[in-house]
């Protein structure tokens, strides 16, 4: 440890250590500037972009959802009381049935 | 609602109760490869639904090179709700694409091709052609650079086909390469022309298939079947399929919107890697087969003519099957089909992946 805060402090003293990063975060970035493609036509936005909006679209769509799963839901009930009235025959006409009227 | 005075109105008109008595006696048989009859009622309904869309889109879409990009830019980003009926236009074009390629190759596999109903084959043959001629002209539409050279390799294709490739393709470009009257052409095809002629087929084909009743695959004619009622059961099994679709369909409309490109530009090179729509890859991987000159002629007028006669093969499979047209089973048929679809699906994989 002694060794390595030694080194540190030379190392201090000649190319100050606080300096170290922004100094590379700049190489970096402007390697990758040199090396990146010419930029791109601005990509047309075909989703809505404001949060609230998106937030808007993505709550109806879970409530339609809902709403579709609840009409199947319906359909099923309805399904199933026609079958039974058709087992039991009640759908049919009885010609011997007298007319209320 | 109950309005018995407008009830009364009807009834002093027309035959209300013999419509119900009809819709009532109408009987659809009831067995365990059931589920396909709904796929010609899906793509009825999804029908619809592009003809209710395309009429919102076509209220603020400019037919002109000039604006045609930039009308469908505003319809996603300036009008209320526009990406919503643009994505679900194009989305629904796809699903209802999907349903018919299922829908023909169940009747494929059922033979419900077969004798009397020959006629109801045709008509939804010409329905799928007349769909996927649909999804071009519309691709079109959009007039960015992807669209553009899509249009100009199809109609090029077409070209390529001997003796009237070259008719057709000035018939389609409307000039000698694809430009602001190929759009204004598209446009009437896809907004008038093709409107009217899938009208009038689908009308056809459904009184074909009201006048002939469902068809019964050969392997259950002789088995003792249940018939239920058209009017409510199937009825109400067909909503709840339509509204499962419609789930389906508003999920991809919000999930994957379509994208827009650049605008077109006639002089620019063609984008990298450009690739038809999907249903079209099989088609672009055929062609890729073949080499560019077989025996001193054009490949591709080779492989186009191909292409052409197996297209035309399948368009006549109920003419060409005898057997099942006699009620006897006709496995060759079905290997026919099966290698078509195997064909069709492999082809399409390898153009997406490739």
């Amino acid at each position: 440890m002694r060794k390595l805060s030694s080194v540190k402090g030379f190392l201090s003293r000649f190319f100050p250590v606080r300096l170290v990063l922004p100094m590379a975060a700049l190489l970096l970035l402007s390697g990758m500037a040199a090396a990146a493609p010419a930029p791109l036509a601005e990509k047309i936005a075909v989703f809505p972009t404001a949060p609230f909006y998106i937030y808007i679209v993505y709550e109806s769509l879970v409530v339609f959802w809902l709403f579709i799963i609840g009409l199947l839901v319906i359909i099923r009930m309805k399904l199933r009381e026609i079958e039974r009235v058709h087992a039991m025959g009640a759908d049919k006409d009885d010609p011997g049935a007298p007319l209320l009227q | 609602m109950n309005c018995p005075r407008l009830k009364e109105w009807l009834e002093e008109r027309y035959d209300l109760e013999g419509m119900k008595r009809l819709a009532k006696s109408k009987l659809i048989p009831e067995h365990r490869y059931d589920l396909w009859y709904y796929t010609g009622g899906i793509t009825l309904f999804l029908f619809i639904i592009q003809f209710l869309t395309g009429m919102l889109l076509a209220f603020y879409y400019v037919p002109h090179i000039d604006f045609a990009h930039k009308s469908i830019i505003e319809i996603v980003t300036k009008l209320n709700m526009g990406w919503f009926f643009r994505s679900l236009h194009h989305w629904g074009a796809q699903l209802t694409i999907v349903f018919l390629f299922i829908h023909l190759f169940g009747t494929l596999l059922l033979k419900s091709y077969r004798k009397p109903r020959e006629l109801v084959w045709v008509t939804g043959f010409i329905l799928l052609g007349i769909s996927i001629f649909f999804g071009l002209s519309g691709y079109l539409l959009l007039w960015d650079e992807r669209a553009f050279a899509a249009v100009r390799v199809a109609t090029g294709g077409a070209g390529a086909f001997p003796f009237i490739g070259g008719f057709i393709k000035a018939f389609l470009r409307g000039s000698m390469d694809v430009t602001g009257d190929t759009l204004l052409r598209f446009y009437a095809f896809h907004v008038a022309i093709l409107p009217i002629l899938t009208l009038g087929l689908i009308g056809l084909h459904i009184l074909l298939v009201q006048h002939h009743g469902m068809s019964v695959p050969l392997s259950l004619q002789a088995e003792k079947r249940r018939e239920i009622p058209f009017f409510p059961n199937v009825f109400y099994k067909d909503l709840a399929i339509w509204l499962v679709i419609t789930g389906v369909l508003v999920t991809l409309t919000v999930f994957l919107p379509p994208e827009i490109g650049v605008k077109a530009d006639p002089l620019a090179p063609p984008p990298e890697n450009v690739k038809p729509e999907w249903y079209f890859l099989f088609l672009m991987e055929t062609l890729k087969l073949f080499p560019g000159v077989i025996l001193g002629m054009n490949g591709e007028t080779i492989a186009i003519m191909l292409v052409a006669a197996a297209i035309l093969f399948f368009f006549l499979i109920p003419f060409f099957d005898r057997k099942s047209a006699l009620g006897e089973k006709s496995p060759l048929f079905t290997w026919i089909g099966v290698i078509y679809l195997l064909y069709f699906l492999t082809m399409t994989a390898v153009g997406f992946l490739s």
